[in-house]
């Protein structure tokens, strides 16, 4: 097997840029992702039995619920060709955009349509799968703890910030950590819509000199540590977290 | 030994013995293989089936119809040409991401699919006399004024189908690392792009963009050439160990033409 790493060294600064984009769309979808995904979480836990607040919350959990089993259940490459092609062409569009238009629209899709796309995607299919990891994560929190809190006097917004969440938190770190890891993955497949990330560059390679083993050999690598820092990132934050030990 | 060690000595056993078994037959596949290779063209010669591989989004040259079926100009040619040499064809819709690599490891025997021959892929595949004559064209929006030519891509956002020869003359004007430069799978996916406004110029072959902006007139594109565009050869891919399959395709090929029914075909999809 002979290897032509040459053919590397000519597109290097695209393998660069593409280490850059992959890192800063894994980021930006990560952190947006577990926002909506402790909202989500949180807002399908929730219920109110009477009052102003019991139908729309009600509501909002059908929404959530049909949100977090449309995510999940469709693949995140037809999502991405969804939104990419079919969504923000109606609601970002110089003449006619629902969300945005004129010239601003022109500016957005031209220097970060493929960005934005893919971003969007991926935190959207990334809160879906972490609502689920958040419901479990409360769900897990014994109920002594919040009948506790409420003999305290804490209401539920109380109970949740100082009692349930940091408790819960601890429990949904691995969960969480494997979402991160896998979102960092699937970031790949933006590169099907041109976005200009680790896999586009070893695409654009083989795609030039139809030679594999060279380009996805050296993105292996790099996503492979890129996800050991990621790991080691959280497992950090696990030992920081865990309950000290015992005597 | 301490007694941890006999505690899983079963298990133990079983996976050594488990990953000593894939190993053998790991080994026994390779020292098969080469034989059955040598076997199998002088078996397949008789009757065989030559799966044709084709990229069905390239219309007028290949695209599938309401039912499924691959068709366009490249069909017609090969079937005509399959008929003349007296083989049997398939076809097989490929992606264009890896086309000469499906050829060269024997998932397709050939490839025809408005393929450029150029350089770099003769190090790949072996390709057949040219069949058609064509060039890149820029497809700008209708109301564009920038684009004249070539040169005039340079400060702008193109997209291309990845590894076409498109994308070889677009890295070679803006350069092979430009940021700017977008790839998609496919030229439709290109051209979508550019109707919705996130690239200011797709650069694909001639016919297909004229194709496209003919069959959709809402997609208000416009084309734009460049005389200083190189001409290119259209081939049929073939394995490199192939050559006699090579040998008598490029006979058919001319044959065709001598008698006409490539130009039959060939006026039927462009007129000439």
């Amino acid at each position: 097997m002979d290897f032509r790493w040459s053919i590397i060294e000519g597109y290097a600064p695209l393998f660069a840029k593409g280490v850059l984009m992959t890192f800063q769309v894994s980021l930006i979808s990560i952190v947006l992702g577990t926002i909506l995904g402790l909202l989500i979480g949180m807002l399908r836990l929730s219920d109110v039995t009477r009052g102003l607040w019991k139908w729309p919350l009600r509501a909002g959990r059908w929404v959530a619920g049909f949100y977090v089993a449309f995510f999940r259940g469709t693949p995140l490459f037809v999502q991405i060709m969804l939104i990419h092609f079919a969504v923000m062409p109606a609601l970002v569009h110089p003449q006619n955009g629902l969300l945005i238009s004129g010239e601003l629209a022109r500016i957005i899709k031209q220097d970060y349509g493929a960005f934005l796309s893919g971003t969007v995607a991926l935190s959207l299919n990334a809160g879906a799968y972490i609502s689920e990891i958040f419901r479990a994560g409360i769900q897990s929190i014994e109920r002594g703890q919040s009948y506790a809190a409420a003999s305290l006097g804490m209401n539920y917004g109380l109970t949740m910030r100082y009692v349930v969440l940091p408790q819960a938190f601890r429990r949904m770190l691995p969960p969480l950590g494997n979402e991160a890891i896998t979102l960092l993955k699937d970031s790949s497949l933006v590169s099907a819509i041109g976005l200009a990330e680790l896999a586009y560059a070893a695409r654009t390679v083989a795609g030039t000199y139809a030679r594999y083993w060279e380009p996805y050999i050296t993105i292996s690598v790099i996503y492979f540590a890129m996800t050991i820092c990621l790991a080691m990132l959280v497992a950090r934050l696990e030992s920081k977290y865990n309950a000290p030990h015992r005597r | 030994m301490s007694k941890t060690f006999f505690r899983h000595l079963r298990a133990l056993a079983l996976t050594a013995g488990f990953i000593g078994m894939l190993g053998l037959a790991g080994c026994g596949k390779q020292e098969d293989k080469p034989a059955a290779n040598a076997d199998a063209p002088a078996a397949q010669a008789a009757a065989r089936v030559y799966l044709v591989g084709v990229e069905s989004a390239y219309a007028p040259f290949s695209s599938e119809n309401e039912q499924k079926e691959v068709v366009g100009f490249d069909i017609d040619v090969m079937k005509a040409l399959a008929k003349k040499i007296g083989i049997e064809v398939k076809f097989v819709p490929t992606p264009f991401e890896g086309f000469f690599n499906f050829l060269a490891q024997g998932d397709r025997d050939l490839l025809i699919s408005a393929i450029t021959i150029t350089d770099e892929r003769k190090k790949t595949v072996n390709f057949s006399d040219p069949y058609f004559i064509a060039t890149q064209a820029i497809a700008v929006p209708a109301a564009d004024t920038r684009v004249h030519k070539m040169a005039d891509l340079k400060p702008l956002a193109v997209g291309t189908q990845s590894a076409t020869s498109g994308d070889e003359l677009v890295q070679q004007v803006l350069g092979q690392n430009n940021p700017k430069i977008k790839r998609f799978d496919s030229t439709p996916l290109a051209l979508k792009e550019l109707e919705s406004g996130g690239v200011d110029a797709v650069v694909a072959d001639e016919p297909v963009v004229k194709n496209y902006i003919a069959n959709n007139p809402g997609s208000k594109l416009r084309t734009v050439n460049d005389d200083s565009f190189p001409k290119e050869d259209y081939g049929i891919a073939v394995r490199k160990d192939d050559p006699e399959l090579l040998a008598r395709i490029n006979k058919g090929l001319a044959e065709m033409k001598a008698d006409g029914s490539f130009a039959a075909i060939s006026a039927q999809y462009f007129g000439k």
